[in-house]
């Protein structure tokens, strides 16, 4: 470090001395040593609360629109309607027009819904029946796979050079549904 | 001997990285930060909200309705409960809803106390301000009845647009 240590004997220690003495400015200038503690204090007091205020990622949504009331009767073509049904205990059913109704698993649900309205290309209306007993999440998750649907359907159908009109509506369950699929 | 002394007093701690770090995660928390509105922060329940997937549209950022149906982990019952974000309409709506006490007129998040407040609360939101989108966040195991009987208010009221709130479906 020092220097000046090479000299020896007497004047080499009054020289280390004096020399280590400019060590000790330099140190002092190069190694300049602030507190930062009340600056960290501060910072982290801020960063815990803008931590704790803060709510992350808005939640999403999913679009719905029901038609506004109307008491007029609007007669379909049972071969252009496809109801599917949800029971109390979350199963679902399908039928076409008046056939008779058939299970139908969560998965292949999208499946059905492509292939039906793909083969009946804009005709087809969807009624979506539920049941009061289900569970809201049940009813979403239906929902969200008739739109994971649609987006296929639509790819579809304008690849072909039309343009899609979804048909799609929630219909109130009726007591004739309920005693329907009761046993199924 | 003494010099070890001396370093354990004077222990001096570069604190630069952290504080670099701590600066950095402050400045990404104030710009992202974006506060609790005041029905949150009153929200004494939570909601499990039911998965759908990835869907770009968030929710409307002013003039929301929210409408929340929760179930009440102390008393065990699931009721309505109506948010307004818009302070002015908020405050003319709950003055105009009958039923309500001075102190839940105060709060930005009432609960619903039966089906006809819900129609009232709806019908004032609807005539107060049009510009008004009425969002649902519902826990996902309460029964569908309650989700029913809200469109059918909300359909007799002509809000026929709204939005089902739900969280990201993983994977």
């Amino acid at each position: 470090m020092a220097g000046g240590g090479q000299l020896g004997g007497d004047g080499g220690k009054q020289q280390k001395r004096g020399s280590l003495a400019t060590v000790r400015k330099k140190k002092k200038r190069v190694g300049f040593v602030l507190d930062m503690t009340p600056l960290v204090d501060i910072a982290f007091l801020l960063l815990t609360f803008f931590m704790f205020t803060t709510t992350m990622a808005q939640p999403q949504v999913m679009e719905m629109s029901i038609p506004p009331e109307r008491q007029e009767q609007v007669d379909v073509k049972e071969s252009e309607l496809m109801t599917l049904i949800v029971r109390g205990d979350g199963k679902l059913f399908y039928k076409l027009g008046s056939e008779t109704a058939r299970g139908v698993a969560m998965e292949d649900l999208r499946t059905l819904a492509i292939n039906k309205n793909l083969e009946k290309r804009n005709a087809l209306i969807t009624a979506l029946k539920v049941s009061e007993d289900v569970e809201y999440g049940v009813v979403i998750t239906v929902l969200d796979e008739l739109n994971l649907a649609e987006v296929e359907i639509t790819n579809q159908i304008v690849a072909d050079g039309d343009k899609r009109e979804r048909k799609f509506a929630l219909v109130p369950m009726t007591e004739e549904d309920k005693i329907e699929i009761e046993g199924l | 001997m003494p010099k070890i002394k001396k370093k354990r007093v004077g222990f001096v701690l570069d604190m630069t990285p952290l504080v670099d770090i701590a600066f950095l995660l402050l400045t990404f928390f104030m710009f992202t930060a974006k506060f609790k509105s005041e029905a949150e922060a009153e929200q004494k329940f939570t909601i499990q909200r039911p998965v759908a997937s990835a869907d770009t549209s968030k929710i409307p950022e002013a003039d929301v309705a929210m409408i929340k149906i929760g179930i009440d982990t102390v008393y065990n019952d699931t009721a309505y409960y109506y948010s307004l974000s818009n302070e002015m309409t908020r405050e003319n709506v709950y003055r105009s809803v009958d039923g309500l006490t001075p102190e839940q007129q105060e709060k930005a998040l009432i609960k619903v106390a039966n089906i006809e407040m819900l129609e009232q609360l709806v019908a004032k939101t609807r005539t107060e301000n049009l510009k008004t989108q009425f969002a649902i966040d519902a826990d996902k195991s309460i029964r569908y009845k309650y989700i029913e009987d809200l469109m059918n208010v909300m359909q007799k009221y002509n809000a026929t647009e709204f939005n089902f709130v739900t969280d990201k479906r993983g994977g």
